[in-house]
C-alpha cells in the first residue's frame, strides 16, 4: 500500500493535525514514529510536541515562530522524505509481556471465548501468536493502545464499566487490546493479567515502549506469574 | 529550621500548580497546569516571580495557612473572602506576611479559584518539570505522586529579611471573573460534520457550566445538540477541544484531559476564554461566538509576550 498524503487540520491557536489517510494500516505507526523523530530534531524549538495516534499526528508549535500556512509546507516535505514503510530504517523494540490468563485475573475470558465461539485455550493460542504494534499512548500514562488483534477476538467494551480494575489488566474492546498501567475504572474485557511496569517516571525510558514498537504476550502459570511479580516489585 | 506555610486546612480542593507538564503528551502524560492560567500568572508577576514558579491553586475556598516564615504573597483569582489574622484582604495585590499570621480563604464572593504566590515561589521539587497535581496521573504536588494538599502538608519557601513592595493591579488589567460568559471559538476541521441546525444551536443557545465539571473538562449542559458519527480511532486532543460525545452535550477539554479523544469536535476555544472559564462557578450561563485563527493567534501572542513566556 502506498504511503497516504497528509491533510493538515486546524487543532487549536497552537495545534495542527496531521491527517494519513482514513484507514488503519500496519505501517502507519512505524511511520509515524520516524515522522515524529524527524519534525522534532528538524524543527526543533518551532514544534514542541508531537503526539502520534493511528493515522494521525497532533503536532503542538509556537505560533510566535511559525504561521501554520510555512509550517504546512515544513511537514509535508518531512512526511515525503520520511521512508514508507519505515520499519527498515527505525530499529524496532519488541517487547515480550508475560501473562496470567483466564481465572481470577481473566474475568471476561469465557466471555470472550463465548462469543468467538473459541475454547478458552483457543482464544489464548490466538491471543499470544499475534504481533501487536504501539498505535498510540493515552488514556493514561503508558497507556499502549495496540492493533493487529485477531479479529475472531473483536468484543464490544462492557455496557457497564468496572468501577475498579486492577493494574496490569490485560483488556480487549472492539479491535484493540491493552494493558491498564494503573488501577482504574475501565470498560475493557479483562482477560489476564500481565507482569510488566508501564510507566515510571522515575526511570528512563518511562514506558517499555512507544509509538511504533511491537508488543508479543507469552503464557504463563498463576506459579510463574507470582514469581514474576515478586522480581517486578523487588526492582 | 525550615521556613514555610503550615496547611491548616487544605479546604475543598487546593493543589499546588504551575504552567504545565510539557513534552510528554506523547507517552499518554497530560499537561495539567493552573486552570486559570492568567490569574497565576498575575500572582507571579506581582511579585517579579519567573512565570514558571509553583503556586497554590485554591477552588472553591475553604482553606486555611498559617505563615511559619515572614515573605512577600500575592493572591489573585476568584475573591474567596480571604482574611489575614481575621481581618478581610482583598485580592490582587501582593503584602507581606509574618510567622504566625492566619491566611483564611472562606466561600467565594466572586470567581471560583484563588491563586497564592509567594516571593521566588515554593520549594518543591518538580516531576519531569513541573510540580503540576494530577491526581489521576499520581504526578506533580508537594510529594510528587499526584496528591491535592492535605491538613498538616508543610509547603517550604524562603525567608525574606525585608519587607518587599506591595503592589497591586490597576483595575483595568483585572481579567474577567463573574458573570455570564461568552467563549471565543475557533471552528476546527471537523466543523463540515456537524449539520448546519447543530451549529444554529451553537452560535444560538446559551448553555449552562454544569456540576460534573472537572480540571479535565468543563461539562455544558443545554439542549443537544446533532452529533455526527464518531470516529473509530483517537486522535490528540489540544486543550480547549469542544468535544460532543452521543449524548449531544458539548465538553470542552482543559488543562488535566486525557491526551487522546475520538470524539466529534466542533473546534477549540481561545485560551483565554478557557482561563475565564476555570473561574466560573457550575450554573453560569455560557455562550459561543466565532473567532478566526488569526485573531486567536493574536491575542495569545500579546498575552504570553505581556508574561514573558
Amino acid at each position: 500500500m502506498k504511503r497516504p498524503s497528509p491533510e493538515f487540520m486546524i487543532a487549536g491557536v497552537d495545534a495542527v493535525l496531521v491527517k494519513f489517510g482514513d484507514n488503519m494500516n500496519d505501517a502507519l505507526p512505524a511511520y509515524l514514529a520516524l515522522f515524529r523523530d524527524q519534525v522534532l530534531s528538524e524543527l526543533a524549538g518551532v514544534v514542541t510536541e508531537v503526539v502520534p495516534s493511528y493515522m494521525t499526528a497532533l503536532v503542538y508549535y509556537d505560533a510566535r515562530q511559525i504561521r501554520m500556512y510555512d509550517l504546512e509546507q515544513w511537514l509535508e516535505r518531512i512526511a515525503k522524505a520520511t521512508p514508507w514503510p519505515a520499519d527498515r530504517k527505525r530499529e524496532l523494540r519488541t517487547l515480550e509481556v508475560p501473562v496470567c490468563y483466564g481465572g481470577e485475573f481473566g474475568p471476561d475470558l469465557e466471555r470472550v471465548a463465548q462469543q468467538a465461539n473459541l475454547s478458552t485455550a483457543a482464544v489464548i493460542e490466538k491471543h499470544v501468536s499475534a504481533e501487536y504494534r504501539v498505535a498510540a499512548l493515552g488514556f493514561a500514562p503508558g497507556f499502549a493502545y495496540l492493533s493487529g488483534l485477531d479479529e475472531s477476538l473483536a468484543t464490544p467494551r462492557l455496557s457497564t464499566p468496572r468501577k475498579s480494575i486492577a493494574a496490569g489488566s490485560l483488556g480487549i474492546a472492539a479491535q484493540q487490546t491493552a494493558v491498564y498501567p494503573m488501577a482504574g475504572p475501565g470498560g475493557w474485557n479483562i482477560i489476564g493479567q500481565a507482569v510488566m511496569t508501564w510507566f515510571n517516571p522515575a526511570q528512563e525510558p518511562m514506558t517499555p515502549v512507544e509509538v511504533g514498537d511491537c508488543v508479543v504476550f507469552k503464557s504463563v502459570s498463576e506459579k510463574e506469574f507470582q514469581a514474576l511479580m515478586k522480581q517486578e516489585r523487588a526492582l | 529550621m525550615n521556613t514555610g506555610f503550615l496547611v491548616v486546612k487544605a479546604g475543598i480542593h487546593a493543589t499546588l500548580q504551575d504552567t504545565g507538564r510539557f513534552g510528554f503528551q506523547h507517552l499518554g502524560v497530560t499537561t495539567g497546569g493552573a486552570l486559570d492560567a492568567a490569574s497565576a500568572l498575575w500572582a507571579n508577576r506581582l511579585l517579579d516571580n519567573a512565570p514558571e514558579c509553583a503556586v497554590i491553586e485554591i477552588t472553591a475556598g475553604g482553606t486555611e495557612l498559617e505563615v511559619q516564615t515572614q515573605t512577600m504573597i500575592a493572591v489573585t483569582g476568584g475573591d474567596l473572602n480571604l482574611t489575614v489574622n481575621g481581618r478581610p484582604q482583598a485580592p490582587w495585590r501582593s503584602f507581606w506576611v509574618r510567622q504566625g499570621d492566619r491566611l483564611k480563604f472562606g466561600y467565594p464572593r466572586y470567581g471560583f479559584r484563588a491563586y497564592v504566590a509567594v516571593q521566588s515561589g515554593f520549594n518543591v521539587p518538580s516531576v519531569l518539570g513541573s510540580v503540576s497535581t494530577v491526581k489521576r496521573e499520581r504526578l506533580g504536588g508537594l510529594h510528587g505522586e499526584g496528591s491535592p494538599l492535605a491538613d498538616g502538608d508543610f509547603l517550604p519557601c524562603k525567608h525574606l529579611a525585608k519587607e518587599g513592595l506591595a503592589r497591586q493591579i490597576p483595575e483595568q488589567y483585572l481579567p474577567d471573573c463573574q458573570g455570564d460568559l461568552v467563549l471565543d471559538l475557533i471552528p476546527g476541521y471537523q466543523q463540515q460534520s456537524f449539520s448546519k441546525q447543530a451549529w444554529s444551536q451553537v452560535w444560538n443557545q446559551s448553555f449552562e457550566l454544569s456540576t460534573d465539571s472537572d480540571s479535565m473538562g468543563a461539562r455544558l449542559k443545554g439542549d443537544a445538540i446533532e452529533v455526527p458519527a464518531g470516529q473509530l480511532w483517537s486522535e490528540g486532543i489540544a486543550y480547549g477541544a469542544v468535544q460532543v460525545p452521543g449524548d449531544g452535550q458539548p465538553i470542552i477539554l482543559l488543562t488535566q484531559r486525557q491526551t487522546l479523544g475520538g470524539y466529534p469536535k466542533l473546534g477549540t476555544i481561545l485560551p483565554l476564554s478557557g482561563y475565564a472559564l476555570a473561574q466560573r462557578q457550575p450554573g453560569t450561563k455560557l455562550r459561543f461566538r466565532p473567532m478566526t485563527l488569526t485573531s486567536a493567534q493574536q491575542q495569545m501572542r500579546r498575552f504570553l509576550r505581556f508574561f514573558g513566556l
